[in-house]
């Protein structure tokens, strides 16, 4: 608790009240749960009301469970948040208490009346269909569609038009009861700001919800199925149907739907990695094993994998009340940090209600004192809001993020939160996963080494053919127990499909090595049927190898060809000779030594090595008939032949070494945290330039200088390979010195919590932290990150729902690409705003000129709205499409504090200078229309009250005409919509300048953005219509206006386009000038 | 990251606006302040010049004599007088109060219609037709006489309270005019038959016509039925003249209330 205040107490202030509404909550539900414990045995009371709470709860449960967490400094950190820690791990734990395990068969059977054979039946399953409900996660619970709604109707400027509507309404009620003549005016006015505002409202609603709705599509896609018993039948039904007892079977690649006691096994293994992080595949059975049900082997549990093996359970949990479903419903309470562009248009919001506001206030007072009466007064406010404010310009900006979002998706990158798509750009710390994400996330051999010699294997995703010598008869042997040794299979039915896409049943070094073979030899289905095995060990932990006995294909040759593989060490201890190009050699200390140095080389690049030995058995001691017994092991299994060296990795995808080498052009620190070895890691670091080839860490240094690592001066070490087990035992200073000193840094044996730990730490550093995560434990990690990417093909459905962004294709480079597109977003954001602003002077100087020289108003406040939401609209979303000026991905991420979407620079030069130009050229336009038809500017100054009073119908020009009362408000009409086509016309101008920041428009192009012009057409055309079309409707306030008005202001145009040219010739002249200080916004 | 005091930010806010390590004053030093302010201060005197030699080319191409278009104008209005702020003349007759800022407004209206002013400066023409001037744009242009005496009764010679302190008040209107009203039994027309003679027209605009006055007709009501709104209605009929376009109802036409108290 005290930790969110403090939290709430950084935020700014002005979201201040609603955080201390929130707190109020908070503190009232940590009331409740010390006030009612003991009334409460209902756990499940308790464990909801906890929910909203905090992160570290999922991490705690697992702590507790399988890894001697130090709490430590952790612990200093989240000390007050212990006593409700423990209390919600406890719960948690409760709930996990399951007894199932400890059941046998029958009393299972008994307990959810189903039988193992026939399963339940349909009628019986529907019905606790009825009560569970679905088997599937209830998706985070979303903020109620009417909030989000009501959220949009006051978010934003709205305030500030209600204000106006609320505003106009009171004037029209004071008229009306003052009886004076045209008091529905006012009423009109109000009611059109408050359409405005409704209208905004929806509209952004609705662009929510369609992203929203790209989501929900996307995790329906691919609708799980499962293999149930039911009626005493086997069935293929959709995952979310299944009920507790049902019987289901899962077979080797499956995903366990359910939480599930299992009633029968074979060889089956699951990967609880989404569960625990715990890569290695854990082997399951029957027997009730531990007391924990979480450690115990007979229940598999939800959104795990099966590997291998098949096995048949009983369904014991579905949905929200699995294991996992428990963790990702308290996941989800994790409040989302707010995203950078957030942060930005907030800022923007105020800065422009701020200038609005005391602008407002200012001309208030100003009025009031001029002896301006109250009510005119307050209808001045109202039109100098209503011009301060650009209505559309947070519409624009929606359309503008879901117009880069869609762009995005086309590129893989599935956002789900709009506002994500620029947080990508902002990123200044990737946090990548190794597996899937930066590697290709399967095992593939990548070195060789027989003859004394290594060779390297290719290892990229689509090769065909292997490029090494594959002349040495040493090769033909090596590559016969390579294919013999090895129990993995290709799944039936594939023959179409490329090898390396092939799916294979076996594990992962088995299945490198089956595709390795099939790459090189060909069928090698055939060649085992050729070569029969007669008998077989398999690998087990105790004896480090896996041997099997097979006949020979060749006809002449009745010897039996015994073949073995396991660890490199326990290989050689066995081998009393070596193969050498084909012939036998006896292994002496030279040729061990030469092994030795091999081996750990292949072992240094983080490669799990293998080693390969045969031994063709004497046909006279092992006739045909031999009886091997596997058992006895009564045939030879030392003095056996090495023959040579085969070592695999998960090699990083091809694409990757680029898009990290983008990364660091743009200034974007790649992290790679992993639960794999340091070794491997770091190996997979380097190549793919996470470590770059010239630095070094501290025991790289240490190394080289041969002295101990005590003594190396850290600050030396570029690189840090940091340990999962070194990470427990640092603080947070440590931590953070980590972070703070090494540009490249590897956490290699991190538990998925540790995650959350480096994400807040690189937090700490002001950076915004892009994270990327596949499993459930990912989660919260995800959720902490700025932007979490979860991984769109391996990532479950707790991480997708916990991530701002979905990978569609878990590839690193694609997250690249979206730092590009959100960078893009960020620079062509200011340009619509720099856009948008500027005519906000133009609508706001008549009325401040028309408050101060009561001249007749030079332009209405439905006039303003018409070029708010219209003619501006299109051409400020064609700057979306703006291409980026220069490589964006050459300069370094943006500085949260610094680099604002809107700052001083852009908001000066656009409201005082381009601005003011165009508040020039609209006037301009005014007085002629004015002077044209006999009032003279001499004699507009002061008239204010005479022009405007009703009563007075012989008004006097400046050439002595009498003017009646609707004769001038026509005129006035008609000077509106030339002050409107004015500003068209000019920011015509300001659209095209805007397209660029720093380079001339003549570099950028003008005609390679299509859209401007669609823009550019769009607004003349807007005009012309209201103009001529609507210039009829004197609701409206506009007239036909002569067609020479049109070109009034041309010349302003042309000025603001020579300006700023001259503005960025300046600019890209003197970098660092004044100037560039000043001007470049 | 702890939540700022109040003490903080108003320091904070003191460093903002005189730091007095770095010297500056809202983030800037004297010299930045200088250059803004001289920058700007070029960057609108051009933009005022500009502004300034636009507005000049433009009254160039106008001629100071006639209105380049006059759409907007024409047809003409209506106008009456007494005016003071509205178009409802309401007075008591036996209250001098509330009448006599009528009778002030008719005479300082007529003040230039006096005999005397219009002797000396405007020339008698010829009724009935249009007195058209010839000659050089810029020439001054002679204005026909308006004698307030043509207003007879209603020229506040021999009553000088315009008929207000008997109940009978004169309006004067500045155009044409029709109308009857049932509650009106009778109303006197002055000058004559109670219309705008040709002879003032046209109008060469205020720089050359300077001592022009507008013709007028007076309409003295004899006998307005008393303690009633009476609403009139006068409309302009001629060729040009249009007096029934519903959005402005100044358009050819006039309306009025009187409303005459004991």
């Amino acid at each position: 608790m005290v930790k969110e205040a403090s939290e709430m107490g950084s935020t700014n202030s002005s979201s201040k009240a609603w955080h201390v509404v929130y707190k109020i909550i908070k503190i009232w539900n940590v009331m409740i749960i010390e006030a009612v414990p003991d009334v409460h045995h209902n756990t499940k009371t308790l464990f909801l009301l906890q929910k909203k709470s905090d992160v570290y709860s999922v991490e705690d449960l697992w702590d507790k469970r399988s890894r001697k967490t130090d709490i430590g400094d952790e612990e200093e950190k989240y000390k007050d948040l212990k006593g409700n820690k423990k209390k919600k791990a406890e719960d948690l734990k409760k709930e996990v208490e399951l007894d199932d395990h400890k059941l046998s068969a029958s009393e299972l059977e008994e307990k959810y009346g189903t039988s193992v054979n026939k399963g339940l039946s349909s009628a019986r399953a529907a019905e606790i269909l009825a009560r569970d409900g679905p088997n599937s996660l209830t998706p985070p619970k979303a903020t109620p569609e009417i909030v989000k709604f009501l959220k949009q109707m006051v978010g934003g400027f709205s305030i500030l038009l209600w204000i106006g509507a609320v505003f106009s309404w009171i004037s029209f009620g004071i008229q009306l009861a003052q009886g004076a003549e045209s008091p529905f005016d006012n009423l009109y006015l109000g009611v059109v700001l408050a359409l405005v505002v409704i209208l905004t409202g929806i509209f952004a609603y609705y662009q929510e919800a369609k992203s929203t709705n790209i989501m929900a599509s996307f995790s329906k896609m691919i609708p799980q199925q499962a293999l149930v018993i039911r009626d005493a039948e086997k069935k293929e039904l959709p995952a979310d149907q299944l009920v507790v007892g049902d019987i289901v079977e899962i077979k080797g690649g499956d995903r366990i739907p359910a939480d599930i006691r299992l009633i029968f096994t074979q060889g089956c293994k699951v990967d609880n990695s989404s569960l625990t992080g715990e890569s290695e595949p854990q082997s399951r059975s029957c027997d009730f094993t531990h007391e924990n049900p979480l450690e115990t082997r007979n229940i598999a549990f939800y959104s795990t994998t099966c590997v291998e093996g098949t096995a048949t359970g009983i369904v014991i949990n579905t949905g929200d009340r699995t294991v996992i479903g428990r963790i990702a419903s308290l996941t989800s309470g994790v409040g989302n940090e707010k995203t950078p562009i957030a942060i930005e248009i907030e800022h923007f919001v105020y800065l422009v209600a701020g200038v609005a506001i005391s602008i407002g206030v200012l001309f208030f007072i100003i009025s009031v004192s001029m002896r301006y009466k109250i009510l005119d007064s307050i209808i001045f406010l109202i039109g100098i809001i209503v011009a301060n404010v650009p209505e559309g310009l947070l519409a624009t900006v929606t359309v503008s993020l879901s117009l880069t979002a869609k762009r995005m998706a086309k590129k893989n990158c599935l956002v789900k939160n709009l506002e994500a798509v620029e947080t990508l750009g902002s990123t200044s710390i990737i946090c990548s996963d190794k597996t899937g994400t930066l590697t290709q996330n399967r095992m593939t051999v990548a070195h060789l080494w027989f003859d004394n010699q290594i060779y390297s294997a290719d290892t990229s995703e689509d090769q065909t053919t292997q490029p090494f010598d594959q002349s040495s008869p040493s090769w033909t042997a090596l590559s016969k127990i390579v294919t013999l040794c090895n129990r993995a299979e290709f799944r039936p039915g594939q023959e179409n499909l490329p090898i390396m896409k092939r799916v294979v049943v076996g594990d992962a070094s088995e299945t490198a090595l089956l595709k390795f073979a099939e790459v090189i030899l060909g069928d090698v289905m055939s060649i085992r049927a050729r070569n029969r095995k007669v008998a077989e060990i398999p690998f087990n932990s105790t004896n480090k190898f896996q041997l099997s006995i097979h006949e020979t294909d060749d006809p002449n040759d009745k010897r039996f060809l015994l073949v073995m593989k396991g660890a490199p060490e326990r290989i050689l201890e066995r081998c009393s000779t070596i193969m050498i190009n084909g012939k036998e050699e006896p292994l002496d200390s030279e040729k061990a030594e030469a092994f030795q140095t091999a081996y750990m080389e292949l072992g240094g690049l983080g490669e799990r090595v293998l080693g390969f030995c045969h031994l063709y058995l004497p046909e006279d001691e092992f006739p045909d008939t031999y009886p091997f017994d596997t058992d006895s092991m009564n045939f030879p299994t030392s003095n056996l032949c090495f023959v040579g060296l085969l070592s695999m990795i998960d090699p990083p995808r091809s694409t990757v070494p680029d898009a990290v080498s983008k990364c660091r052009s743009a200034g974007i620190k790649v992290i790679m945290v992993t639960g794999d070895h340091p070794i491997t890691a770091k190996a997979i670091a380097k190549s793919v330039g996470i470590i770059s080839a010239t630095s070094e860490t501290v025991e790289d240094i240490a190394k080289r200088l041969n002295i101990p690592v005590e003594q190396v001066n850290r600050r030396e070490a570029t690189a840090a390979v940091v340990n999962g087990m070194e990470l427990k035992d640092m603080s947070l200073q440590q931590l953070d010195e980590i972070l703070c000193n090494h540009s490249e840094i590897v956490f290699a044996r991190t538990s998925p919590q540790q995650k959350l730990i480096i994400v807040e730490g690189c937090q700490r550093q002001g950076a915004v932290v892009a994270v990327t995560g596949d499993g459930v434990n990912d989660s919260p990690a995800l959720k902490k990150a700025d932007i979490g990417i979860a991984m769109g093909i391996a990532g479950s459905d707790a991480a997708k729902n916990a991530a701002d962004m979905v990978l569609l294709d878990d590839n690193f480079a694609s997250i690249v690409t979206g730092v590009e597109e959100g960078r893009l977003i960020f620079d062509n954001l200011k340009k619509t705003i720099a856009y948008t602003l500027t005519k906000n002077i133009a609508e706001l100087c008549p009325f401040l000129i028309y408050i101060i020289a009561s001249i007749p108003m030079p332009i209405g406040t439905i006039t303003i709205l018409f070029i708010d939401l219209g003619t501006d609209i299109i051409p400020s979303v064609a700057l979306a499409y703006e291409k980026a000026e220069s490589d964006i991905m050459n300069r370094r991420p943006r500085n949260k504090r610094k680099d604002r979407l809107v700052n001083e620079q852009l908001a000066v030069y656009s409201y005082l200078q381009i601005g003011i130009m165009q508040s020039v050229g609209a006037f301009i336009t005014y007085f002629t229309v004015y002077a044209e038809q006999g009032f003279l500017p001499s004699t507009l100054l002061g008239v204010r009250v005479d022009w405007e009073n009703n009563a007075i119908n012989d008004f006097e020009d400046s050439y002595g005409q009498q003017w009646t009362k609707y004769q001038r408000m026509y005129l006035q009409w008609t000077g509106y919509t030339a002050f409107f086509v004015s500003i068209t016309i000019q920011q015509v101008a300001d659209l095209i300048i805007r397209k660029t920041r720093r380079n001339s428009i003549f570099q950028q192009g003008l005609f390679r953005n299509k859209v401007i012009w669609v823009g550019i057409f769009s607004q003349i055309g807007i005009a012309l219509i209201l103009t001529y079309g609507l210039g009829h409707v004197t609701a409206l306030n506009f007239t036909p206006l002569r067609f020479q008005y049109w070109f009034v202001a041309v010349p302003f145009a042309i000025l603001i386009w020579v300006y700023d040219e001259v503005r960025k010739l300046f600019i890209r002249r003197y970098p660092g000038s004044w100037w560039d200080k000043n001007m470049y916004y | 990251m702890g939540s700022k005091t109040w003490a903080d930010l108003a320091r904070e806010m003191k460093m903002f606006l005189w730091n007095p390590e770095e010297r500056t004053c809202l983030g800037r030093t004297a010299k930045s302040w200088g250059l803004i302010f001289l920058f700007y201060f070029i960057f609108y005197t051009c933009l005022a010049g500009m502004f300034a030699f636009c507005l000049y080319v433009m009254l160039l191409t106008l001629s100071p004599y006639t209105p380049r278009y006059r759409d907007r104008v024409s047809p003409p209005g209506v106008m009456i007088r007494p005016y003071l702020n509205g178009f409802t003349i309401a007075f008591n007759v036996s209250q001098p109060g509330t009448w006599q800022p009528y009778v002030d407004s008719m005479h300082h209206f007529l003040a230039a219609y006096d005999d005397k002013v219009q002797e000396e400066k405007n020339i008698e023409c010829i009724s009935g037709r249009y007195f058209i001037q010839g000659g050089n744009e810029s020439e001054e242009k002679k204005a026909c006489q308006f004698k307030r005496s043509l207003l007879q009764n209603c020229s506040g010679i021999e009553d000088p309270t315009f008929g207000y302190s008997k109940g009978q008040p004169c309006i004067l209107l500045k155009m044409n005019r029709k109308g009857n009203e049932s509650n009106l039994r009778s109303v006197d027309f002055y000058p004559g038959n109670g219309t705008f003679d040709l002879m003032y027209y046209p109008y060469y605009g205020k720089l050359t016509h300077v001592n022009y006055t507008s013709p007028l007709v007076a309409m003295h009501f004899t006998d307005v039925k008393k303690n009633y709104m009476v609403p009139i209605q006068c409309s302009l009929n001629g060729k040009g003249i249009i007096n029934n376009v519903n959005s402005d109802r100044f358009l050819g036409r006039i309306i009025f209330t009187l409303s005459i108290g004991k």
